[in-house]
């Protein structure tokens, strides 16, 4: 049987059909877009809890806008527009018949209690339900078989079990707002004994779903790390050695095994944690002989690999654009994937600092300080080879390369304010202040979250067959860039200023008073940055239906995928390619494009060539 | 940036300090140098007609250059970290004043030994939030929680310890200005953290006397 | 480092770069097929593979409620701790010799698994089996005894970790021996061809090596004082 009828053959005997082609899609390219709307649409609701979040922080204990009472209403009692008689009514009730709303925020006020639980559903939405759905879950499954040359994933239909287990999970997570007690409101790191006992927080079973949750997340993720695994160990086409594989696949790789090792610790300490809320364990309780620390160093041990989870496909992401768009071979192949394998390898032995001022024995402050620095080296590796890359390069300014770029240097920032708390004595300062937040968020959102408009602004002709409208991309990325840095570079004056994280009403301190209206100004950012993404959500929706039909290869770029039809069809490739070279053979000499598909083989010049 | 930084008032806080302004000027200066060539290729390298890109793979020497400049700087920033470290977390000076500081939900309970210098006997003095202590001394805090994680953070000392339940942690300082100054919570405790807030009342040797006099019940 | 492009520095490029596909030990090309209805050689080898990655995630879990104990044992200053009983150590030990046989059966029957006739590899998973059962039924009997004696998932951290650790390892022995059981019917009723066979064989050699190998290492951390 020849190839092309195998295929056909294959084809046939799929099974047509709505719930087959768009609900349980066994095709590893449909799995990629179902995890990147799940992963949009967890964006949207993650952003929200943030903005409620960052209201609260400008304007403490005001109503919020729109739906908040007025002014008037508050000082007269009298109802002056529709919310007031809302909240008027509401609150004539008795407290078991009031609506959601006013248990949670009261004439539009959020109570303290449920801000707690907003940052702590912002973080965990956006960490376990955006940035790991969109980057490992969409551009994982989407790109692995196309950039290695295989028809699809080792394990079809596990794929598919993994995100629907996904959304299992998160529509668990989701359950938590609804019930009697609120959502888990102990941060998204869960610290016990306050996460142990509902008398502390009063709230009950929203941490038992938050931790539920997890646990569901993490049977997505084991399955889904497995399949990346073995998809990449198992299936590449001929010719694709592993130092031939794109930057992305690296990455992804990476991840997939960091995932594999890393989840099931979180699960452990997870169980022991729902153990000790519901069967009367003590693990985590010091009265029972529990240590409350034990959590810590289980969470910080899964933590910290979870960051770079959330990282390293952005870093992949950018070592694919920067070259394409420069038209050069990026710069340091093997440097590249040694640094991204010893961040992998240091992730693990660096959990400790986050624990510097957690009572932890302070003599092992020091060893924890030494390999945090260290990991300042493989990053500043990567640094450096973007830069190489773009040397001697013929930049072209489109969207993918811009977000790429930006990418870049957030996380120079984002690395450099690193070094403050890796520094033990510096953290005794920071620590838990809005430095770390500002932290975070470069690395987070400056990186991950800029690496996936990156992404799918590349991605997406080859994804939906159309090009994403490039003037309203444009606008979309200088105000996301703008607004992001005076969101997010203030926070690191306030933390320098002291001011603590996870406070409900920071004018409550004196020594916080001097930081009201640079408050503000973060949270009129953040609305900015917030209102920016609806013009990426149209982008992506219009230009899905009305966009300008794209060839199969738009960019000119040399990876297999461009290879594919566009969009490609169920089993990717007509056959499946040979691969000649490396990844990034742009400008070779002797050939008269730019540009030069994998599946072309790269001629050694012979002496009259230029 | 660093002028945001609250006036330090602690023999320790001053030498964070120095560290905090050393890392500082060290990531500012890579900051620029790094969008200073960032912003310089992109310009000079921009796509021209006819100036087509160089096909070139990299550098080992390069790379061996900085992988090696950036270890040595992260290790000489680690271990000149260190022995400040240790001062502040391993080896406090031997105390002149003693208190215990106990976390819960929401307010710092204060127990001074009372004159006899114990703790646990019967003229030990409790009171919540209020931390007296004599400036140029040397204080330790023994910090506990009876419920959940709590953090004892006074920005004008740079110290930040967490309290946690089931240990006694000591924190130290010494206080070089007399003055009052707040004490916020700052680890996550519960719905009513933010405004979990004790004072630190550094009294000169005299008042701290009197003050010593008018509180502490009589042996 | 010249950039000049020389005759010579294009052959070293190609050669680094380019040039012919070396072949791929590990992975045979996709011969078409989208990877679902593959050929049995490669589904066979993802299996394993698959299995392999599974059992390391499993390792770390295990690795994660071995550290807590660690932990409180090490960290304790009395354990068991006072008024709580002592393990029973002896009929254990027996169960771990009971256990590690079944393991050498089931290790000695995927060994030889083209070498022995079918009866054979029949009658050996039978009585790895068994012998996985028996495990389970004294560690049942033991467990009846301790919580009637009082000790409880609720006993402090003893009595917790205790339950959390040896039962998540009981659970896996519980759906090891299901497992087991099921393959050794089917084999027994030559449901399976071959290749199958050897799959099947080969993953639940693979998970039950695991769980039988993690039980030592909990006998002497947990039992012995």
């Amino acid at each position: 049987m020849s190839e092309a009828t195998a295929v056909k053959e294959h084809i046939s005997h799929e099974h047509h059909g709505f719930m087959n082609t768009y609900i349980f899609s066994l095709d590893h390219k449909m799995i990629g877009k179902q995890f990147l709307l799940l992963g949009l649409i967890m964006l949207l609701l993650g952003g929200g809890l943030a903005l409620l979040v960052r209201w609260q922080l400008a304007y403490p204990e005001q109503p919020l806008p729109l739906i908040g009472a007025s002014q008037h209403y508050l000082e007269t009692g009298e109802a002056e527009t529709a919310m007031d008689s809302y909240w008027d009514s509401e609150l004539s009730k008795t407290e078991d018949e009031q609506g959601w709303l006013v248990q949670k925020m009261p004439v539009g006020i959020i109570t303290p209690a449920f801000y707690n639980a907003l940052f702590t559903m912002h973080a965990t939405i956006m960490v376990f339900f955006v940035v790991m759905p969109i980057l490992v879950g969409a551009f994982g499954n989407y790109l692995i078989p196309l950039m290695i040359g295989t028809r699809d994933m080792a394990f079809p239909l596990l794929n598919m079990l993994s995100f629907w287990i996904a959304v299992v999970s998160g529509a668990i997570m989701l359950a938590g707002f609804f019930v009697p007690g609120g959502h888990a409101a102990t941060g998204w790191t869960g610290y016990p004994p306050l996460s142990t006992d509902p008398a502390w927080t009063g709230v009950d079973w929203g941490q038992n779903l938050w931790c539920i949750s997890l646990i569901v997340l993490g049977i997505s993720s084991l399955m889904g790390s497995i399949n990346y695994i073995t998809t990449i160990i198992n299936m590449r086409a001929p010719g694709m050695t592993y130092m031939r594989m794109p930057m992305v696949i690296w990455a992804l790789f990476i991840v997939a095994i960091l995932l594999l090792l890393a989840l099931p610790v979180l699960t452990a300490a997870l169980a022991m944690l729902v153990f000790d809320r519901l069967a009367g364990t003590t693990f985590f309780n010091p009265a029972g002989g529990g240590d409350p620390l034990l959590w810590q160093h289980l969470f910080w041990f899964f933590g910290h690999p979870e960051v770079y989870i959330l990282i390293l496909p952005g870093m992949g992401i950018t070592s694919e654009i920067l070259p394409v768009f420069s038209r050069k071979p990026i710069f340091g192949y093997k440097a590249m994937v040694l640094a991204m394998a010893s961040l992998a390898f240091l992730s693990w032995i660096v959990w400790g600092h986050h624990m510097f001022q957690s009572g932890m024995n302070p003599s092992m402050g020091m060893t924890f300080m030494i390999t945090t620095m260290v990991i300042a080296v493989p990053s500043a590796i990567k640094t450096f080879n973007w830069l190489g890359t773009l040397w001697g390069g013929s930049i072209r300014f489109t969207v993918p390369m811009l977000n790429s770029l930006a990418f870049v240097s957030m996380f120079v920032i984002g690395g450099l304010s690193g070094i403050f708390m890796a520094s033990s004595a510096v953290d005794i300062f920071i620590h838990d202040t809005y430095y770390i937040v500002a932290h975070i968020h470069y690395v987070v959102f400056g990186g991950s979250i800029f690496a996936i408009f990156a992404g799918v602004y590349y991605w997406f002709p080859k994804m939906f067959g159309r090009m994403m409208n490039e003037p309203l991309a444009k606008v979309h990325f200088w105000l996301s860039f703008i607004a992001f840095n005076c969101t997010f570079f203030p926070m690191h004056i306030l933390g320098v200023g002291g001011h603590m994280r996870r406070i409900y009403n920071p004018m409550q301190y004196e020594f916080l008073q001097q930081f009201e209206h640079m408050n503000i100004f973060i949270t009129m950012s953040a609305f900015a940055l917030g209102l920016t993404q609806l013009i990426l959500l149209f982008n992506v929706f219009h230009s899905m239906f009305r966009g300008k039909k794209a060839g199969d290869n738009p960019w000119n770029a040399n990876t297999l995928e461009w290879t594919a039809a566009t969009p490609p069809p169920h089993g990717n490739f007509d056959a499946i390619p040979t691969v000649h070279h490396a990844p990034y053979e742009y400008s070779a000499p002797g050939i008269s494009e730019d540009w030069l598909s994998q599946t072309n083989e790269l001629q050694p010049t012979n002496g009259n060539g230029h | 940036m660093l002028d945001w930084l609250p006036q330090n008032v602690s023999t320790f806080g001053s030498e964070i300090d120095k560290f905090f302004y050393v890392i500082y000027y060290i990531t500012t200066t890579v900051f620029f140098l790094v969008t200073a060539a960032m912003i310089y290729f992109l310009v000079k390298y921009r796509f021209q007609e006819g100036k087509p890109a160089r096909y070139y793979h990299g550098n080992n020497t390069l790379e061996i250059v900085w992988t090696s400049a950036t270890l040595v700087a992260m290790l000489i920033l680690a271990v000149a970290s260190k022995p400040l470290w240790s001062k502040i977390k391993q080896n406090p000076p031997p105390a002149e004043v003693i208190i215990k500081v106990t976390g819960k939900q929401y307010n710092w309970e204060v127990l001074y030994p009372g004159p006899d210098g114990a703790f646990g006997t019967d003229d030990d003095y409790q009171v919540d939030n209020n931390v007296h202590v004599p400036v140029n001394k040397v204080v330790h805090v023994l910090l506990g929680s009876i419920d959940v994680i709590h953090s004892f953070f006074v920005p004008q000392l740079r110290l930040k310890q967490d309290a946690v339940p089931g240990r006694e942690i000591v924190a130290w300082f010494e206080v070089t200005e007399a003055g009052s100054y707040e004490i916020p919570c700052a680890e996550l405790c519960g719905f009513g953290h933010s405004g979990m807030l004790g004072r630190l009342i550094v009294h000169s040797p005299e008042e701290y006397e009197q003050w010593v006099g008018q509180t502490w019940p009589d042996n | 480092m010249s950039d000049v492009f020389t005759e010579e520095r294009a052959n070293t490029l190609v050669q680094d770069y380019g040039g012919t596909p070396p072949p791929i030990g590990a992975g045979p090309s996709d011969p078409g097929n989208g990877g679902r209805q593959d050929s049995s050689g490669k589904s066979h080898a993802n299996a394993i593979l698959a299995m392999a990655l599974f059992l390391g995630a499993d390792v770390m879990f295990f690795a994660g409620l071995i550290g807590a104990f660690v932990v409180f044992r090490f960290g304790a200053l009395h354990w068991p701790p006072p008024g709580q009983p002592l393990l029973p150590l002896g009929i254990t030990g027996i169960n771990t010799g009971i256990l590690l046989i079944s393991g050498a059966f089931m290790v000695k029957t995927w060994q030889n698994i083209d070498r022995w006739p079918h009866k054979k590899i029949t009658k050996a998973l039978t009585l790895t089996t068994l012998l996985g059962m028996t495990f389970l039924l004294v560690q049942g009997y033991e467990w009846f005894r301790l919580v009637a004696f009082g000790f409880k998932l609720t006993s402090g951290t003893f009595g917790g970790t205790f339950y959390t650790l040896i039962g998540c390892h009981a659970l896996h022995v519980m759906g090891a021996v299901l497992w087991l059981a099921t393959v050794t019917v089917r084999l027994a009723r030559n449901r399976l061809d071959q290749q199958q066979r050897n799959t099947s064989i080969a993953l639940i050699g693979m998970y039950w090596t695991l769980v039988v190998a993690l039980w030592p290492i909990l006998y002497g951390l947990v039992y012995w004082n």
